[in-house]
């Protein structure tokens, strides 16, 4: 079987965390608990008849991916870039950090995901795509879990056409 | 002029008899007198308390102690155990360091010693090996070949069944990332984690790394040993295995890894040799 992996990273707040605990687990938490260093699990999901083993990296989220240590990112296959649809602080470095991201890991899959698509009204999706300097891949709400798979899912196509 | 005498006499008297009188009903009369009773009561116990008390405070916690027995030795015995483990494998090792190097002196000192070794034809190492051969030694237990970066694992041989390979790779991986990069030591590695006597040994190679978990206090000369054999591994059996990466990779590394490490043959810690591998 094929391993990948996958690391999810993005601002402190967005919902990283419960996007990993979401897809992995299918579980939701209100409460807020600050992710130290990095978190690892593992999901086999299967994509047209192909087994791929996709190890999740958790990061702890940083205001600008260049703080975060270089090696959490390193041998990555994709990586999930998320941000919160309801905080335009979190997409503030979306720019610069994707090019960081560009430049540390040649050819890699990104997506950006906005995140908690449940607490924002077609007026604020409207001033969001407004502001936002790069449009999201998908957006995702980890509490009702809307696009979470469909997310993992097309990272594991992806990558499975990769090798292929 | 006896009644003006006698309110002259008793003038003093009454008015004490009115302020007693009023004492049970007056808070501030009652503070005022027994105030300063207490505070020196209480002076005199804070000063005294050990010989006032020691018997009863030693009563009590006896009694306290006996009753919860069995909670405080579930709490206690772990440590302890560990405790006592730990030392003596440290005893073990320092044993073991100082009996070869007594060895190597008997030996190899002088014309006396060279003589002894050349009559018995036994190398220091390998008598030291034999004596403590029967003593708790060094086992390899589990060993994984892990992609650097990635923490994919690329292949693993384990004496027993344990948790998901590929996490303990990864997880294995982002704590050495965590170590290399939180104290910034430029190109150096993260070379080994140790917990109990448990140790996790790891070899650097280029695209990948090793880690052997050890059980078992181990020598600095059983380190070097064991360095050089993964060293030796790496050229030899990897070489050809990792170019693949595909399906069958893991499982001849798997197969390489059993024959060099968990053979009672291939022996490369003197513990080995008492141990068969499960798989």
């Amino acid at each position: 079987m094929i391993s990948k992996k996958i690391v999810l990273t993005g601002c402190f707040g967005v919902g990283k965390t419960s996007l990993f605990n979401q897809f992995l687990f299918q579980r939701f938490s209100e409460k807020y608990l600050t992710t130290i260093g990095v978190k690892v699990d593992k999901k086999v999901i299967e994509v047209n008849g192909h087994k791929l083993s996709m190890l999740v990296w958790d990061i702890a989220g940083e205001v600008e991916q260049e703080k975060v240590p270089q090696s959490y990112y390193l041998g990555a296959s994709a990586i999930i870039y998320v941000f919160d649809l309801t905080r335009p602080s979190t997409w503030l470095h979306m720019h610069s950090d994707i090019d960081y991201l560009n430049r540390l890991l040649k050819g890699v899959l990104i997506n950006i995901v906005g995140n908690k698509s449940d607490l924002v009204s077609p007026e604020q999706l409207e001033y969001m795509k407004a502001g936002v300097p790069l449009s999201p891949n998908i957006l995702t709400s980890a509490k009702t879990g809307e696009n979470v798979e469909a997310l993992f899912q097309s990272i594991g196509s992806a990558l499975l056409l990769q090798n292929l | 002029m006896m009644n003006k005498l006698r309110e002259l006499l008793l003038a003093g008297n009454r008015q004490e008899l009115e302020r007693l009188r009023r004492l049970p009903g007056d808070p501030a009369l009652w503070s005022e007198k027994v105030t300063p009773l207490i505070d020196e009561r209480l002076e005199f116990l804070k000063n005294n308390f050990p010989v006032e008390f020691r018997i009863s405070v030693e009563n009590i916690i006896e009694q306290k102690l006996e009753a919860s027995r069995d909670e405080l030795l579930d709490i206690i015995y772990p440590t302890l155990g560990q405790m006592i483990k730990k030392y003596i494998q440290h005893q073990i090792q320092l044993l073991k360091e100082s009996l070869e190097e007594q060895l190597r002196n008997t030996f190899q000192c002088g014309i006396a010693g060279r003589l002894r070794y050349a009559l018995s034809g036994v190398k220091p190492k390998e008598m030291s090996d034999s004596i403590l051969s029967k003593m708790d030694g060094p086992v390899i237990e589990e060993i994984f070949v892990i992609e650097q970066h990635s923490g994919i694992l690329l292949g693993s041989a384990s004496r027993h069944d344990t948790i998901d390979l590929d996490m303990i790779a990864s997880m294995l991986t982002a704590i050495k990332s965590f170590v290399e990069d939180a104290f910034q030591r430029g190109d150096e590695k993260l070379e080994g984690v140790q917990y109990g006597t448990f140790s996790i040994l790891i070899e650097n190679f280029y695209t990948y790394y090793i880690a052997v978990a050890v059980s078992g206090s181990f020598s600095s000369n059983e380190r070097m040993a064991l360095s050089d054999s993964l060293a030796q591994f790496a050229q030899t059996d990897l070489k050809v295995n990792l170019k693949k990466r595909d399906g069958t990779s893991n499982y001849l590394i798997r197969q390489k890894l059993e024959h060099r490490f968990f053979n009672p043959q291939m022996a490369i810690l003197h513990g080995e040799q008492n141990k068969n591998p499960t798989q």
